[in-house]
């Protein structure tokens, strides 16, 4: 009873998912390619979350829908693309497009129907156990084991930071700003001046 | 172990239903009478200036791409919180290093001014 | 708690560069304009003191650290000690360049020792994981190189694709690493290759893996057809990245391919020797036509590059130990000989004056002899000619292709050797025989001119006593 939810559930977000991936190439607006990207993103979390893979599943949307694809929505604003011609050209490179196409899906099933690939060949890895936390197993595993791994992302990150930096600041020489630090500093002398005047009468 | 995210999958669930039947109802009961002055863009009165679609500064882009990198190292301190016993020294070592790196990252970008909006 | 802080020795120098550079970095932020120079001294200080730690801290038997992920043997300090070795020459190559052109900025040299730190990463990497880690950290250093020059469109558009295409190498890899990892449970090259052999031949699964691989090696390598960007990027970047591009990155390629197929997908040889033969085949003959007909020398030595990877894949898809070898000489003598000719573009080059046409070769004689006459070595090294080292780099590679009866290879790549000659010689021609096109004396600092000569020099020295790089070589492959 249990294993059919799980069933009903992986075909309706994979389908949501599939439903989804398709539009984000197939709808003209980039915008709303974005957001269908979202739900792809979405709806393939909730497909690592019935894997058991929670963790990984919440940094999925975190990452990616919180902040990955906030940063697409401004590139997309930032080009002002505004309706993409999407079927530009879509007649000449259909002829390779399925040729290519064919070919692939050809190959994927000799693979996937060989032997190596059947179901059975694997058992399913064993349901984890009640109180079993997924973060906590990723944790161990990624601090010990690795954790070679773990410094070289923070290398990578630090990269990330340098170029995109380097690649993309400009300082605006003409642009007026406040210095707080400045600001903060005067002392009365540099602002007031108190001037001795005979009353006027 | 997933019964647990049993109360999210209604929540999602009752969700989607409010936010359907919402729309549908408005498309089923609602009145529709357009016309072209109901369908021109309303701008204070005035006949619209430009299209509403307009370049964003690629400033934003740099403060969501500083974001994200910044977002990643959180993400990475999850689990980190999670097993902080059971990994003990070396792995409060290991991420002080990480962060050490990122420390670096950040007094690169507060010198370079990436965190001014100028 | 002594003996764990020791365990990591061998991967001190990787420690002290990443170190170094941060502090690089910070020390950068501090200084003016004027004060430049000191971030080039520190960064070519971290690069000497990574070089000599290399060579301290080797042993002759291979070391395994960090869970397996990390490997510190023969073949990583060798190659390690090439690495820094050519960066240091690259970086003083660049200098001028930058300098004229207001690229002098401390990000590219902290940039350049990031890719480095990649390709150390990669060298010793012995675990799928720090491989593709290695190679992310690569690259991603030389996107942004590529990109340094902002305000030049053309490097803008080839740092685009270079990024793009490289990206997609980067998931097809990841996707064949991911196939590998489901059916054999272990991201270690060593239990790979066990659970490889365990399994035998047939096995459809680690093919399809294997072709992901390939195809992510061959993008990396710009090996045809997978070649498409490569061009682009060495004509569009700003020349100094073209050089770093050019030498020190093909030897971490090298690296990667042996790691990758040698020693984690060792037992799928014959699979992969025939995917490396049509990929070989494409390279030698595309990389040295089309290299025929190009007029900008950037261009040139692109495709001559193609046609390089195409030899040292030849090497590599022999299985011997033999064939190893010969292929890590010819890396070597390869990025050392292409740091010299990239190094007379740039000593050529002026503010607003790339010198990256074929024609500003015209008559080098007349303004410098002893420059035409350092090119004129490294473009017979690079065309095969004795008694220059290119010529036994070949020589090595085309024995062991031989002493595994794949007669037809080596005729074809004796075959497409002989057409490339043409253009290398033609770039000699251009410097003897015509006339000059300007004649404005060449801007050449003190630096520059010892190293160049050193590096050409290097290519003759190398060729007429080839034993010991190449007894370094075979002593590397002893596994």
């Amino acid at each position: 009873m249990i294993l059919d939810i799980y069933l009903v559930l992986f075909w309706l977000f994979s389908a949501v998912a599939v439903f989804a991936a398709l539009r984000v190439i197939t709808v003209r607006n980039p915008v709303h390619a974005v957001l269908f990207l979202v739900l792809t993103f979405f709806t393939c979390a909730a497909l690592w979350m019935l894997l058991e893979a929670e963790f990984l599943a919440i940094v999925l949307v975190l990452v990616y829908v919180g902040a990955v694809m906030v940063l697409f929505l401004f590139v997309v604003m930032m080009l002002d693309i505004n309706v993409a011609p999407v079927r530009e050209g879509f007649i000449q490179y259909l002829p390779l497009a399925a040729t290519v196409a064919v070919i692939v899906v050809v190959e994927m099933a000799l693979v996937v129907g060989s032997k190596t690939f059947r179901p059975n060949q694997m058992a399913a890895p064993a349901p984890a156990a009640a109180g079993a936390s997924n973060t906590e197993e990723l944790g161990v595993l990624l601090y010990t084991k690795y954790l070679y791994h773990f410094e070289i992302a923070a290398a990578i990150l630090l990269v990330a930071i340098i170029a995109a930096i380097a690649l993309t600041m400009r300082k605006r020489p003409q642009t007026k700003y406040q210095n707080p630090a400045q600001q903060v500093q005067v002392r009365k002398q540099d602002r007031l001046k108190i001037i001795k005047m005979e009353p006027e009468k | 172990m997933l019964e647990n995210y049993l109360p999210i999958l209604i929540f999602l669930a009752v969700g989607v239903v409010i936010g359907g039947a919402a729309l549908a109802a408005g498309m089923l009961i609602g009145s529709r009478r357009p016309n072209a002055a109901k369908d021109s863009p309303y701008e204070c009165g005035f006949e619209a200036f430009e299209d509403a679609r307009m370049k964003f500064d690629v400033r934003y882009y740099l403060v969501a791409i500083l974001f994200i990198i910044f977002d990643l190292e959180i993400a990475f301190l999850f689990p980190w919180a999670v097993v902080l016993d059971e990994i003990g020294l070396a792995g409060f070592a290991a991420m002080g290093i990480f962060l050490l790196i990122l420390v670096v990252g950040f007094i690169y970008e507060w010198k370079k001014g990436a965190l001014e909006w100028e | 708690m002594y003996s764990t802080a020791l365990e990591y020795l061998p991967a001190i120098p990787e420690l002290f560069l990443l170190s170094a550079l941060c502090c690089v970095l910070v020390v950068d932020l501090f200084l003016n304009e004027r004060q430049r120079d000191v971030t080039f001294l520190l960064s070519q200080l971290s690069l000497l003191v990574t070089l000599v730690l290399v060579v301290v801290f080797h042993s002759d038997s291979p070391r395994v650290i960090f869970a397996n992920s990390f490997v510190a043997d023969t073949m990583a300090t060798v190659l390690k000690a090439f690495i820094c070795l050519i960066v240091l020459g690259v970086f003083v190559y660049s200098r001028r360049y930058l300098i004229v052109r207001g690229l002098y900025r401390g990000e590219f040299f902290v940039l350049g020792l990031f890719g480095v730190l990649g390709m150390m990463i990669l060298v010793s990497g012995h675990n799928l994981l720090s491989l593709y880690l290695g190679l992310e950290l690569l690259s991603l250093s030389l996107y942004a190189m590529v990109a340094f020059d902002r305000d030049s469109a053309r490097a803008s558009e080839a740092a685009m694709k270079y990024f793009v295409l490289g990206a997609l190498a980067s998931g097809i890899l990841l996707y064949g690493i991911s196939i590998l990892y489901g059916m054999s449970g272990t991201l270690d090259l060593i239990g790979l290759s066990e659970y490889l052999r365990r399994e035998g031949t047939g096995n459809i699964g680690a093919v399809l893996a294997l072709v992901f691989i390939v195809v992510a090696l061959a993008f990396k390598l710009g090996a045809v057809p997978f070649h498409m960007w490569l061009p682009d990027v060495y004509h569009g970047s700003p020349t100094p990245v073209t050089v770093y591009i050019a030498s020190a990155s093909k030897i971490a390629g090298f690296a990667f391919v042996m790691r990758m197929l040698v020693e984690g997908l060792g037992p799928l040889h014959n699979d992969w020797q025939d995917m490396l033969i049509i990929l070989v085949v494409l390279s030698l003959a595309i990389g040295n036509l089309v290299a025929i007909a190009q007029t900008n020398l950037k261009r040139m030595l692109a495709y001559s590059t193609i046609a390089h990877i195409g030899f040292l894949l030849l090497g590599i898809l022999a299985g011997t130990r033999q064939g190893y070898s010969a292929s890590m000489f010819y890396t070597i003598v390869y990025a050392i000989t292409s740091l010299g000719a990239f190094g007379v573009v740039l000593l050529l080059s002026r503010v607003g004056f790339e010198a990256d046409r074929l024609d500003d070769l015209k008559g080098l004689n007349d303004r410098s002899p002893w420059f035409a006459f350092i090119m004129l070595i490294i473009m017979f090294s690079m065309a095969g000619v004795p008694p220059t080292v290119g010529f036994f780099a070949k020589f090595y590679v085309l024995r062991a292709v031989i002493d595994v009866d794949l007669w037809w290879l080596a005729v074809v790549a004796v075959a497409f050797s002989v057409i490339g000659a043409f253009y290398y010689l033609r770039a000699v021609k251009m410097m003897y025989f015509d006339n000059p096109l300007d004649r404005s004396a060449l801007e050449e600092t003190s630096g520059m001119r010892i190293i160049l000569s050193t590096n050409g020099l290097a290519v003759l020295a190398l060729g007429i006593y080839p034993t010991a790089l190449l007894t370094l070589c075979t002593r590397s492959l002893m596994w």
